[in-house]
């Protein structure tokens, strides 16, 4: 029983990570929390299980072009959703914008795709037990997307500029630096790397409309506890959760686990409403 | 020119626009539509129109949650499905003895003003988001406790809704008794809409720091709010019931609540009449355009995604022809401070703040370093100094924002804490903001008069009753209100929205907003920010007749001229030092300050 | 957690889930409406106006694939009715409202139905949430309804007196999974699981005891979160437990697959006897080997079953014509077609021989007996409205799926 704890608590909680790093993305690019991550989610897996199991396609082709879509969507986002709204961000008018696309999002999937979970491809041959691809895929993804952000950011010059428009963005206009492009940017990054959660997920999760809502919350959780903006805390935050969910299933059964995440995060971010390891809110005044 | 006896201008009519039942006539043609409907015979419109007046029942008190407190509250489903379940739960005996039906709707209300608090809890705390997410797990948690607790709620097979007596029994008679509900929310949340509580909540929504200022606590309030919104929608819940007839956890969803939600959205923030026809109007929709219907979740999110787009203000902003008429192009503002002895009322005793070794670093960085100042009743003390010396550090401190690492901050010898702002209302100490924090979706009139909302004396519950109490409340402060407004020489654009407002014009209407206080003290921070040469000299007359009517003013200013005009005392502040403090004249010629910061 | 309700309207979801590619529907219901039209374009006979049925499907939302079916059923057979002259010249309309899986909705249309549209008769509606609402209004509306929904507390003569069911009971569901397992495979050690939904622990709840006043000695039985992904622990329990067969009941086709992946894992070679999603493509999708498959039964009905490899005369007769019809079997089941063609065929009977009014309609549903029909064999008396016979409800073998219909399970005395 511990073995599956473990190894699912693990798989599920790092695709909840990666979803609260796709948040993070987009806030740090804009100061904006998107509701479109849970929907990036839910059509990594829907897209995967499209391109590859319905259309046919080449697995390793079908993985790049559901990334693809992903950058397409993020970029969409922005577009759409989030710049007309920027200069009206205390009116917190995007929390609303971003809501209603991914609900159209969603019901266009409900309608076009179905309302049934679908199962997800097999992409390797299977192996047994805790070894099985559906639990190594999403903590090797979540390891490559922590990795590959860390040597973005520090390492090169395009990161570096995500961190400066990040911190301060005005300083960071004023230095020349392309904000919007870099925001586009970082949305389409965010893109990808919410259909790949969703992708690396989808063999536990399914090929579901329904992930939408249950990424948008669980993968919130994470960065909630971890404080925003905060990738190391959304990993952490994102793994913990995972295993508190699993062993509360086992433990107390599925709805007493519900309300159990349910408390414990309305308890931390009552004591701590910057989460864990984030700042507190600037000058007000 | 002005006269010493002109009598205060009257606006014209219809002073509020926010929350009062605009367009009376709409009201009283939907009212008799709906008294009238029942003769047309068609009991499918009357199932109709009972839903949509239930649903307007739980959207009338989501509108303040929504609409006016701005929380985004979207999975309030979660009331409607408390109140159902326990409604039906107990007029059916599953919870103990069966109850008779009305007392089990009143529970049901109970329930949800209980869990409208709790839910709302977290808003006071937490930021838009993630107060919405918080909202989105309750209403899930709360599906899944009904599915679980089979005993009381039937689980997933569900339970039957309760059947009310005669006069109010299914069909026609049960259609009256939910429009009669109906108007009874509608009654009660425009009274609220339309009370000091209303233009409390919008005045935390748009401008959270001056509400703070004027004394606005927001705990209270929304406290308040939730425990309304909740019991109405608990209420809603058990007439839901009883017009499903039956009810099962999947007649809850979460297309329902995004369906409230976006109803108030679509009929525009700080309106009643608004969300009305939004949530009409989406409740008849889906049986209107039938081949649409597996649809209309994805129209109601198009819907809202252009209205936040293009017409963030949403049917209520259609609807508002007032502020469409254009205004006079060369406006003056004419301050009149001949009328500040009715507005500040008698000063009996001249107040003295006392700030002694204050000290404040955020982070490594020393905003005040070291400072002792003293703010006397009847003068004007000048703080200036370059940027970063700390004068709205300064300001801040007095007014509660900051809290200081060392010092002391004394009121006529005793102590006043740090860092509660609504308190200083108490003291009667004011302020305006280097920004001016206006609720633009207000008109002047309501702005100023939030500032004296801590004045009125009624209770929630008797602005929402609309009594006598209330009503005297509005129009003292309504006077009040425009009588500060000619002091300011501002009453000709009282009904006007703020937004529309010049921004010099906003300046003058923070000091209006802050003269309701009938401050002791009055801080402001660069008031002649933006304003032309002569707004500057009539701005500079109207503070000096402050002061001389006993009002203590510190005035944190970077216009010399205005400076040297008006101050009784100066105090110069440098890298969070005091630099040097004494008369103008004596300012004027120091020598480190002309070379530190005014120049030769 | 936050599972839009799928799971939730899963309860009492009595159905295989099967993918339906919706533009197949659309078109397949699309070309009944036309036909319906053109039959109805003919020459008005008499001055007699069509009976109007009220039809409540649920077509689009979470749980529409059985409504999608049985959809073509009904379709299907209205218009061969209409075609061949109608119900004494009178042609039927059937005036349908999609409940889009909402009792919400459900509600809404039952009031235009009843009284607007003033229909003669309800069919549907076809899911239980819905129905649970809808029934207690048209008896307030007193109109004849007819359902083909599983949930025991649908049909109650005293208190629907006008509700009738052509379907079995989730009682005779349960019965006849345990009739298969006491009496055919002659097993006495079971095993009932059940996930933590209402469904599931009401059907535990239920069978149980009739498993035992039939003798059988449950030496097992659990409640388990369907999300849980390590059954092994309950299975080797079940195991050390002495069962000779497991009883399933749930509509959750991750939790049944993981059930069998389980058993097979163990290679124990017990037979799973249960809920008919088990025989669900989506089941089948998750299983890790097709293998898994075998020696699993679900509840199915007699006349849609597959003996010795034939079907019914009469079902047969019935799946040559909906070949003909050019009806898809590949995402749909033959038993939902047939309901609906059933459900047709009925009404027009019953139209035929009682008139429009409807005192007559219930009066003469009262006594209905033996009515053949493809799905089943429908009787009903004035204290009975379950009209399906406990006879016809049988176990299929799952993995024999041919043409939307199964292989009877093996060992019935046929």
């Amino acid at each position: 029983m511990l073995q599956s704890i473990v190894s699912y608590g693990l798989a599920v909680g790092a695709v909840y990570a990666l979803i609260g790093i796709t948040y993070n993305v987009m806030y740090s690019a804009s100061r904006v929390f998107s509701f479109t991550a849970g929907m990036l989610g839910m059509l990594g897996g829907v897209l995967g299980a499209l391109f590859i199991q319905r259309m046919g396609l080449n697995p390793v082709l079908g993985f790049v072009m559901v990334l693809a879509c992903g950058a397409v969507l993020g970029v969409v986002t922005e577009i759409l959703t989030v710049r007309p709204v920027l200069k009206s961000i205390e009116q917190h008018l995007y929390v609303l914008s971003t809501l209603a696309f991914a609900l159209m999002i969603q019901q266009v999937t409900a309608i076009e795709w179905g309302t049934e979970a679908q199962p997800f491809p097999t992409l390797f041959p299977p192996a047994e037990g805790w070894l099985d691809q559906k639990f190594w895929l999403p903590l090797l993804a979540c390891a490559v997307t922590i990795g590959g952000l860390e040597f973005l950011y520090r390492k090169t010059l395009i990161g570096r500029a995500f961190l400066a428009i990040a911190e301060d963005s005005y300083a960071a206009r004023a230095l020349g630096l392309p904000e919007t492009w870099l925001r586009i940017a970082s949305f389409a990054l965010a893109g990808m790397i919410g259909t790949l959660a969703g992708f690396t997920g989808a063999q536990m999760l399914l090929a579901f409309f329904g992930n939408q809502s249950i990424l948008n919350f669980y993968g919130f959780v994470p960065v909630a506890l971890g404080g925003m903006g905060s990738n190391r805390g959304a990993v952490i935050g994102g793994l913990a959760l995972g295993l508190f969910q699993q062993a509360a299933n086992f433990l107390v059964g599925g709805i007493f686990a519900a309300v159990a995440v349910f408390a414990v995060f309305i308890v931390v971010l009552l004591l701590r409403p910057e989460g864990i390891a984030g700042a507190s809110t600037a000058r007000r005044v | 020119m002005t006269e010493i006896t002109t009598p205060i201008r009257r606006s014209g009519a219809g002073t509020g626009w926010l929350g009062r039942l605009e367009g009376k006539l709409s009201w009283i043609l939907l009212g008799l539509a709906g008294l009238a409907l029942p003769l047309l015979g068609d009991s499918y419109m009357g199932t109709i129109a009972t839903r949509a007046y239930i649903y307007w029942v739980l959207g009338a008190g989501l509108n303040l949650v929504v609409g006016y407190a701005g929380q985004i509250a979207i999975g309030w489903v979660a009331m409607l499905t408390l109140g159902a379940y326990t409604t039906a739960a107990l007029a059916a005996g599953r919870a103990g003895p069966e109850w008779p039906v009305y007392l089990a709707l009143l529970a049901g209300g109970g329930v949800g003003a209980v869990f409208g608090v709790v839910v709302g809890l977290p808003a006071l705390r937490l930021r838009t988001f993630y107060f919405a997410m918080t909202t989105l797990g309750f209403a899930t948690i709360v599906t899944q406790v009904a599915l679980a607790w089979k005993d009381v709620t039937g689980g997933g097979v569900g339970t039957p809704g309760p059947v009310f007596p005669w006069p109010f029994d299914p069909g026609w008679g049960f259609y009256y008794f939910c429009f009669l509900l109906a108007a009874i929310a509608t009654w009660m949340t425009a009274n609220i809409g339309s009370s000091r509580y209303g233009r409390a909540l919008v005045a935390i929504r748009d401008a959270e720091v001056a509400a703070e200022a004027s004394g606005i606590a927001k705990p209270k309030l929304l406290v308040m709010i939730f425990l309304l919104a909740g019991a109405l929608g608990g209420i809603a819940g058990g007439l839901f019931a009883s017009l499903q007839s039956y009810i099962t956890p999947d007649a809850f969803t979460f297309e329902m609540s995004v369906l409230f939600f976006i109803g108030i959205l679509i009929g525009g923030r700080g309106s009643i009449l608004g969300p009305a026809l939004g949530t009409l109007i989406l409740t008849v929709l889906p049986e209107i355009a039938a081949p649409l219907v597996q649809w209309s979740t994805f129209l109601y999110a198009a819907l809202l995604l252009a209205i936040v787009l293009v017409i963030p203000g949403g049917i209520a902003d259609l609807l508002d022809y007032k502020n469409r008429r254009p205004l006079e192009q060369h406006r003056e503002i004419v301050p009149r401070p001949d009328l500040l002895g009715r507005v500040l009322g008698e000063q009996s005793r001249k107040m003295l703040i006392a700030l002694k070794g204050i000290r404040l670093h955020f982070g490594g960085v020393k905003a005040i370093d070291g400072l002792d100042l003293e703010i006397h009743g009847g003068e004007v003390h000048g703080l200036i100094g370059p940027n970063g010396s700390g004068k709205t550090t300064t300001l801040n401190v007095v007014s509660g924002y900051y809290r200081p690492h060392e010092g002391s901050l004394r009121i006529d010898g005793s102590h006043l804490p740090f860092e509660q702002p609504h308190v200083r209302a108490q003291w009667r100490i004011a302020r305006t903001f280097q920004t001016p924090r206006v609720v633009g979706a207000a008109s002047v009139l309501e702005n100023v008069m939030i500032g004296g909302t801590v004045q009125g004396h009624g209770t929630f519950a008797e602005s929402m009753l609309s009594l006598p109490r209330h009503r005297l409340d509005e129009r003292v402060l309504k006077e009040a209100a425009l009588l500060a407004l000619a002091t300011v020489g501002l009453e000709q654009l009282a009904s006007v929205r703020a937004d529309r407002l010049q921004h010099s014009e906003l300046r003058f209407v923070e000091i209006a907003r802050a003269l309701m206080l009938r401050p002791a003290c009055l801080m402001l921070d660069e008031p002649a920010a933006g304003l032309s040469a002569e707004e500057i000299r009539r701005l500079g007359g109207l503070i000096k007749a402050i002061s001389r009517a006993g009002t203590a003013v510190l005035l944190v200013e970077h216009h010399a001229d205005l400076i040297f005009d008006i101050c009784d005392r100066v105090t110069v502040l440098n890298l969070g030092k005091v630099l040097a403090a004494g008369t103008p004249e004596e300012i004027r010629s120091h020598r480190e300050v002309v070379s530190a910061y005014l120049g030769a | 957690m936050l599972s839009d309700n799928n799971q939730v309207s899963q309860i009492g979801k009595e159905k295989t889930t099967m993918r339906i590619r919706r533009r197949q529907v659309l078109s397949g219901s699309a070309a009944g409406a036309v036909s319906l039209a053109t039959g109805l374009a003919a020459p008005a006979i008499a001055a007699n106006e069509p009976i109007k049925i009220g039809y409540l499907p649920a077509l689009t939302g979470p749980s529409s694939s059985t409504g999608v079916g049985i959809n073509r059923g009904v379709q299907l057979g209205i218009e061969a009715i209409n075609k061949a002259g109608g119900v004494k010249g009178r042609q039927l309309e059937l005036i349908v409202r999609d409940t889009q899986s909402d009792p919400t909705k459900a509600v809404n249309a039952v009031s235009e139905l009843t009284q607007r549209q003033k229909v003669s008769m309800i069919f549907g509606p076809v899911n239980s949430g819905e129905a649970l609402a809808a029934t207690p209004l048209i008896a307030r509306d007193k109109v004849p309804m007819l359902h083909p929904c599983w949930v025991d507390e649908l049909i109650d003569v005293k208190k629907y007196p006008m509700a009738f069911r052509q379907a079995p009971t989730n009682t005779q569901i349960g019965g006849g999974a345990n009739h298969y397992v006491v009496d055919v495979l002659k097993l006495k050690k079971v095993a009932v699981i059940s996930d933590t939904t209402g469904y599931g622990t009401a059907s535990v709840n239920t069978y149980v005891p009739m498993l035992k006043a039939k003798g059988a000695d449950v030496v097992y039985t659990n409640h388990i979160d369907a999300a849980n992904p390590d059954l092994k622990p309950e299975m080797l329990r079940m195991q050390s437990a002495g069962a000779q067969v497991i009883m399933p009941w749930s509509v959750n086709a991750g939790f049944l697959s993981r059930i069998l992946n389980t058993r097979g894992a163990m290679g124990w070679d017990v037979p799973v006897v249960g809920q008919t999603t088990l025989g669900s493509g989506q089941t089948k999708a998750l299983l890790e080997k097709p293998e898994y498959w075998n020696k699993v039964y679900s509840n199915n009905f007699r006349k849609c079953c597959y003996v010795n490899g034939k079907l019914e005369p009469k079902t047969q007769e019935y799946l040559d014509q909906l070949k003909a019809a050019k009806i898809e079997f590949a995402d749909t089941l033959l038993w939902w077609v047939a309901l609906g063609s059933d459900a047709a065929n009925l009404m027009a009977d019953i139209f035929k021989n009682a008139g429009s009014k409807p005192e007559d309609i219930v009066k003469y549903m009262n006594q209905v007996k033996d009515w053949p029909g493809v799905y089943g064999t429908v009787t009903w008396t004035p204290q009975q409205h379950n009209g399906f016979p406990d006879s016809e409800v049988v176990m299929c073998e799952v993995n024999s799926l041919k043409d939307g219909a199964f292989n009877l399970a093996p060992g019935y005395a046929s």
